[in-house]
């Protein structure tokens, strides 16, 4: 990316660096700015506006992250820092994007992570054009994440490629001429907040963007940050952090779900009702409502009464069945991935930490090509391995990518064995 | 702070949004903000501030060729058109009710002041015609007043030109009973005129009251509504380089409106509150430079269609909407293919210049023009305009300088979105 045929840029002939800020009105994307200034850098702040809450019925979602007021706080913000402020127009990109994309799961028996579609598509894609076309140099965020820069490696030939080189059959090389640009290769890491950690949000990047990303909060912990935002005054320092999702707010996703089905475009997945089967004989155990209301692992709110307790074991789409079953039927050691996506090189020979949600510990397991997908084998069974939900590889702290949980046919752990499958589904 | 430009380099081509204070009313500040008193008291200092009241409705009727009793102060535009719309039909319910039938032509030497009660029963006989362009504080109340019952629809514009069709608006009229017409003078986005005396006399002529939202006209271009025959019109101070805080409805005499505010009998019962003295002292000397402010008409002008074949000579892709019909000597809304309009806006801002592409919503996004829309543009053209609007004391040499700001701003954006297009592989869009 040049700016030498701007010259509208180089008449500026500014030392400093430019960097846009995505500022959610949050302590944290304001402290990233606030951060910024300080070092020195020309910062300009948006916001972008992803939801129109004018046009819904309920009470502004206060709390819910990216609010009207949290447009104001951020502006607030921006204001005492003396740094522009835009408010970016994204509603059509984030209904397509990421509602419309939230819906459609829930209807193919998958939980969805709209905050990774909202990454993928609006704030590191989306806003990397801005980034450009506001003659950025720099896109930064208040994620809890750090970027740092490393020599490249030698790896196996045998090794699967980032995503850029995939099957081009180059060679990384290592070298120890630190000032070669291209031998530097930035890598994310989790950040210095164990439980404030958002890298399993963040495993669409794409190799090619990180060198124009700044995480300026991710080596610290939360505690770090609002002290920092009290002792610069911020506007916002004594906001509690925002919690569910953000176009959702306070009310559980189903009613969000509910809501929207009698909007045209999801009325042909309104009818979703179908029969609880217990798993693995089958029986019918009862009628649902739709199978949005329900998620893998899931025990309360099925409307069953039931002499052991009953989990979500399955949810089928096509027949709209939702499979229950006991605890031990949630274990699994093997899952199947779509869409992998790496930001560094590994090799298949290479075990490594597995998050299969965002609480997740991460766990241990062997990665295998099979056909377009990625197969995974955990060292360990692990519980309620969730379709639509994220697979995030890590090697220690370093994020390498992740890819989609497929819904697949698995072996399971323990005496939980699937019989009569395909006779019942028939 | 570099990203702002030099504070005191700044140029400002966004008149439509908001106009600086002329600079002569400084001068008087010291003078009106000794006068404290409450225009509504008995003694002495309230007797002060309510001369200078009065004083200023004289001067403003007088620039508008009308009647003092015919105008009544407002906290500004959107508050004249509220009291217009709703004041207005409210007005016109209850003498339905009552049996009255009032036209413009009664001609009684006071207004009708309507029964305070009224049904909401009563507002369900009656019908509104607006165009599809009007500011959001006409449509808005529109549809606000249609969700209580009023009938509502609007005045189409021809498609890519924005004019509006004569005979389609008659068809409007004919085909069903309107007791309002709301059409502005001049567009706040693309600058057009509308024939407002025509539509006002047609909607007398099928039993309606005019209303014409007249903000951006006035201090523009030589005005008066001697000869306009509209019914209701709205003014707002700071779109003439008066305050903001103020703004006022003409309101022809036999013609009934409906307090929206009530309290106080201040504006004869219509508008209760104590009034904005400094901002309605602001609009009444306004009146005294309008000659500064009018006569400039043809040099902005000219500046602007300058500015105009310019950009055209020196760009490809460029669309100057409503060239060829009739529009206010200082706006011009043009459409840059492949240019990212919300971009284009914020890197001028960064750059020193202040423009807009249309009214911005309440938190300040830059959505796509509703006008633009109205008038059958597409999304994507929508959202990569620009509007330019001069002021009376606009300077040549800071337009010059706009233009090629402009253009490097144009040619930058599209090299991105070169890059942009083959990054996704989508076609072009024009």
């Amino acid at each position: 990316m040049s700016f030498k045929n701007s010259s509208s840029f180089v008449e500026e002939r500014s030392e400093k660096k430019r960097v846009l800020v995505a500022m959610s009105g949050g302590v944290d994307s304001s402290v990233a700015a606030a951060l910024l200034v300080e070092q020195g850098f020309d910062v300009i702040g948006v916001t972008m506006q992803v939801w129109d809450y004018s046009a819904s019925n309920q009470l502004e979602k206060k709390g819910s992250c990216c609010s009207p007021s949290d447009v104001e706080d951020a502006r607030a913000v921006a204001d005492h820092l003396r740094i522009p402020f835009y408010v970016l127009d994204c509603e059509s990109k984030f209904q397509t994007n990421v509602i419309d994309n939230f819906m459609d799961s829930y209807f193919e028996g998958e939980t969805p992570l709209p905050c990774v579609q909202c990454n993928t598509h609006l704030k590191f894609d989306h806003l990397f054009i801005k980034m450009k076309e506001l003659k950025c140099h720099f896109l930064a965020t208040g994620h809890y994440a750090q970027i740092k820069s490393s020599p490249v490696h030698l790896v196996e030939s045998s090794s699967f490629r980032d995503s850029k080189n995939r099957g081009k059959g180059k060679k990384s090389v290592f070298t120890k001429n630190r000032e070669k640009v291209s031998s530097l290769r930035p890598m994310v890491l989790t950040s210095s907040d164990d439980f404030k950690d958002q890298t399993y949000f963040l495993f669409t990047l794409k190799p090619e963007v990180l060198p124009f990303l700044k995480f300026p909060v991710g080596s610290w912990t939360k505690e770090r940050v609002r002290e920092y935002a009290r002792k610069k005054s911020l506007p916002v320092a004594f906001k509690k952090d925002s919690t569910g999702l953000c176009f959702v707010g306070k009310q559980s996703y189903s009613n969000f779900i509910q809501e929207r089905l009698s909007q045209s475009s999801y009325l042909r997945k309104s009818n979703v009702s179908g029969l609880f089967r217990k798993h693995p004989e089958g029986d019918i155990l009862g009628e649902h409502r739709g199978i949005h209301f329900f998620t893998y692992g899931q025990r309360r709110g099925l409307g069953l009464s039931s002499p052991t307790p009953l989990y979500v074991i399955r949810i089928d789409p096509e027949s709209k069945t939702v499979w229950l079953g006991e605890e031990k039927c949630l274990y699994a050691d093997e899952a199947w991935v779509r869409e992998a996506h790496f930001l560094g090189d590994f090799s298949f020979q290479e075990k490594l930490s597995v998050k299969i949600r965002f609480s997740h510990k991460g766990s241990l397991a062997t990665l295998r090509q099979e056909a377009s997908l990625l197969h995974l084998k955990f060292d360990e069974p692990q519980k309620a391995i969730t379709p639509g939900q994220a697979a995030v590889f890590y090697r220690g702290s370093q994020l390498l990518g992740g890819g989609w949980i497929v819904r697949r046919e698995t072996k399971t752990h323990g005496n939980c064995i699937q019989a009569q499958q395909s006779k019942i589904l028939n | 702070m570099k990203s702002f430009g030099n504070l005191n380099q700044r140029i400002y081509l966004d008149h439509n949004a908001s106009t600086p204070l002329f600079p002569a009313l400084e001068e008087e500040f010291g003078r009106w903000l000794k006068l404290y008193g409450n225009p509504s008291s008995v003694h002495w200092e309230g007797r002060e501030s309510k001369r200078l009241i009065r004083e200023s409705r004289k001067k403003l009727a007088e620039w508008l060729k009308v009647h003092s009793d015919e105008v009544i102060f407002t906290s500004g535009g959107s508050e004249a058109n509220n009291l217009a719309l709703q004041g207005g039909l409210r007005s016109l319910a209850s003498s339905l009710h009552l049996g009255e039938v009032l036209t413009s032509d009664v001609n009684k030497s006071s207004f009708v002041f309507s029964h305070p009660s009224f049904s909401l029963k009563s507002l369900k006989t009656l019908g509104l015609l607006v165009s599809v362009v009007e500011h959001p504080s006409v449509l808005e109340t529109a549809r606000q007043l249609e969700s209580q019952g009023i009938r509502l629809d609007f005045v189409p514009v021809k498609k890519r030109s924005g004019e509006i069709d004569l005979e389609v608006y008659e068809e409007k009229l004919k085909g069903q009973e309107i007791h309002l017409v709301s059409v502005m003078y001049a567009n706040n986005e693309t600058g057009h005129i509308y024939p407002i005396k025509k539509m006002a006399a047609l909607a007398h002529k099928w039993g309606a009251l005019f209303h014409s939202d007249m903000i951006q006209a006035l201090g523009k271009l030589p005005f008066s509504l001697e000869d306009l025959d509209v019914d209701f019109a709205t003014f707002s101070g700071h779109k003439f380089c008066a305050l903001k805080g103020s703004g006022f409805l003409y309101v022809k005499k036999a013609v009934g409106v409906h307090p929206q505010m009530y309290g106080g009998k201040q504006e004869k019962g219509y508008r209760a509150g104590t009034e904005n003295l400094l901002s309605i002292a602001s609009m009444g000397s306004m009146a005294e430079f309008k000659e500064e402010m009018e006569g400039r008409e043809k040099e902005i002008q000219k500046m602007r269609d300058e500015m105009e074949r310019e950009i055209k000579k020196n760009l490809s892709g460029v669309y100057v909407v409503g060239q060829e019909c009739q529009r206010l000597p200082n706006t011009s809304h043009i459409i840059f293919q492949a240019v990212d309009g919300e971009s284009l806006l914020m890197n001028l801002d960064l750059r020193g210049f202040a423009l807009s592409s249309r009214s911005a919503c309440h938190s300040g996004a830059s959505e796509p023009s509703s006008v633009l829309l109205a008038m059958g543009f597409s999304e994507e053209e929508a959202k990569s305009s620009l509007r330019i609007s001069l002021g009376w004391d606009t300077k040549k040499e800071d337009l010059e300088r706009f233009v090629q700001v402009l253009m490097e701003e144009v040619r930058y954006l599209r090299s991105i979105s070169g890059e942009k297009a083959s990054m996704r592989k989508e076609e072009n869009v024009f």
